[in-house]
């Protein structure tokens, strides 16, 4: 039962909220790290996590929450088909959580900008190594996974947020146009399309900083 | 006044709930029925960490009836298990208005409430039916399951 709580205690606020708090400040740069201080933290509303059912394997370290999963934080919200979450042995923070099938996130960044998400599969990685903390959500599925805010669609084959060191990454990236939200067009050899900026010092290719994305209009 | 009923002494291994949890432990003085188990009001028992924690209450597990029934089956109410840890801090509580246990299966049901939450109450789950297998220590929430992370939960936890 030791798992049961550990794995619902970090299942989604430690997705969204601990990062939130490694995050580096706006601007900073891309080789910043990750490490958070120990600081107490202020008072926040609690999470909710609902689904219409749920599985705890206690022997496998697992918890499945199936069937409109809503996952209702203050800087976050989450529905899918499934979630499942794997907690280590040893207690802690989850390593690794799944949220498949219609997974949508909305979030609130640093900057106080809406961030809405969509994708087939949404996997959350959290380890801890030479004392260096990593933290990614890697997006993927058919069709593309989707990010949207003020700057526009953008879309990848696969786009990864490094929660730890502020950044997103999309593979194949390419922005769609708000007038054609399901960018099945207008993949042209226009003058409007572009190529991408220079990477941005010390990131590698496909790399951009947060809620920065030097993506290709398609 | 607690009546302690037992079915056979290997219960004082069956693990309920969490994992932790002695249903019905056996008792100096135990009266047993046919199969083993009888009726009981307004029961408790408790359970003891071995050494050298053996001071130390592990679980402790009332209810306000058990009812035996055929086939191994007990009908318990208004269940209550608290577990501690070897410092003796609770740590979890669980509440089920109602549940059957089958002796034999070692497998817990109910199609009414259950709800657990943490010694602190900083985690709390609840919904409507589950059934817990003791074999493999599988806890199934059937229906509209509410989870409830209270500020504090995760950010004291630490890599």
């Amino acid at each position: 039962m030791k798992r049961l709580s550990l794995i619902v205690i970090a299942v989604w606020c430690g997705w969204m909220v601990h990062a939130q708090t490694n995050a580096t400040a706006p601007g900073a740069p891309a080789s910043a790290t990750t490490n958070s201080p120990d600081a107490p933290r202020p008072s926040r509303a609690p999470t909710r996590i609902d689904s219409d059912s749920a599985d705890f394997d206690l022997n496998g370290h697992q918890a499945i929450y199936r069937g409109h999963v809503r996952v209702d934080d203050p800087e976050m919200k989450l529905t899918c088909a499934l979630l499942v979450a794997d907690v280590p042995p040893a207690g802690g923070r989850p390593n690794r959580i799944v949220a498949e099938t219609n997974v949508v996130i909305d979030f609130t960044d640093a900057r106080g900008q809406t961030n809405h998400t969509t994708s087939d599969k949404a996997v959350y990685i959290y380890n801890v190594q030479n004392g260096v903390t990593n933290e990614m959500v890697t997006l993927t599925g058919n069709p593309q996974p989707r990010m949207e805010n003020a700057q526009g669609i953008q879309v990848g084959d696969v786009i990864i947020w490094d929660r730890a060191n502020n950044k997103i990454h999309f593979d194949n990236p390419h922005m769609i146009s708000p007038q054609n939200p399901n960018g099945t067009t207008a993949d042209t050899n226009s003058a409007a399309v572009t190529n991408p900026p220079p990477a941005q010092t010390n990131l590698p290719s496909g790399t951009v900083q947060y809620n920065d994305f030097p993506v290709r209009v398609r | 006044m607690a009546i302690f009923v037992t079915r056979h002494p290997s219960l004082a291994t069956w693990l309920w709930a969490a994992g932790a949890g002695l249903l019905f432990a056996v008792a100096p003085g135990v009266r047993a029925q046919q199969n083993g188990v009888q009726h009981a009001n307004n029961f408790t028992s408790t359970e003891y960490y071995e050494p050298p924690h053996q001071q130390q209450i592990k679980s402790t597990l009332s209810g306000a009836e058990a009812l035996p029934q055929p086939g191994g089956l007990l009908i318990v109410k208004q269940l209550k298990l608290e577990m501690f840890n070897p410092d003796g801090k609770l740590e979890w509580v669980v509440i089920a208005p109602e549940c059957v246990y089958d002796t034999f299966k070692g497998v817990a049901n109910s199609p009414g409430h259950l709800e657990v939450r943490t010694g602190d109450g900083k985690f709390r789950v609840e919904g409507e039916g589950f059934l817990w297998r003791q074999s493999d220590s599988f806890l199934t929430i059937s229906n509209n399951v509410r989870t409830v992370v209270e500020n504090g939960a995760l950010t004291n936890t630490k890599p």
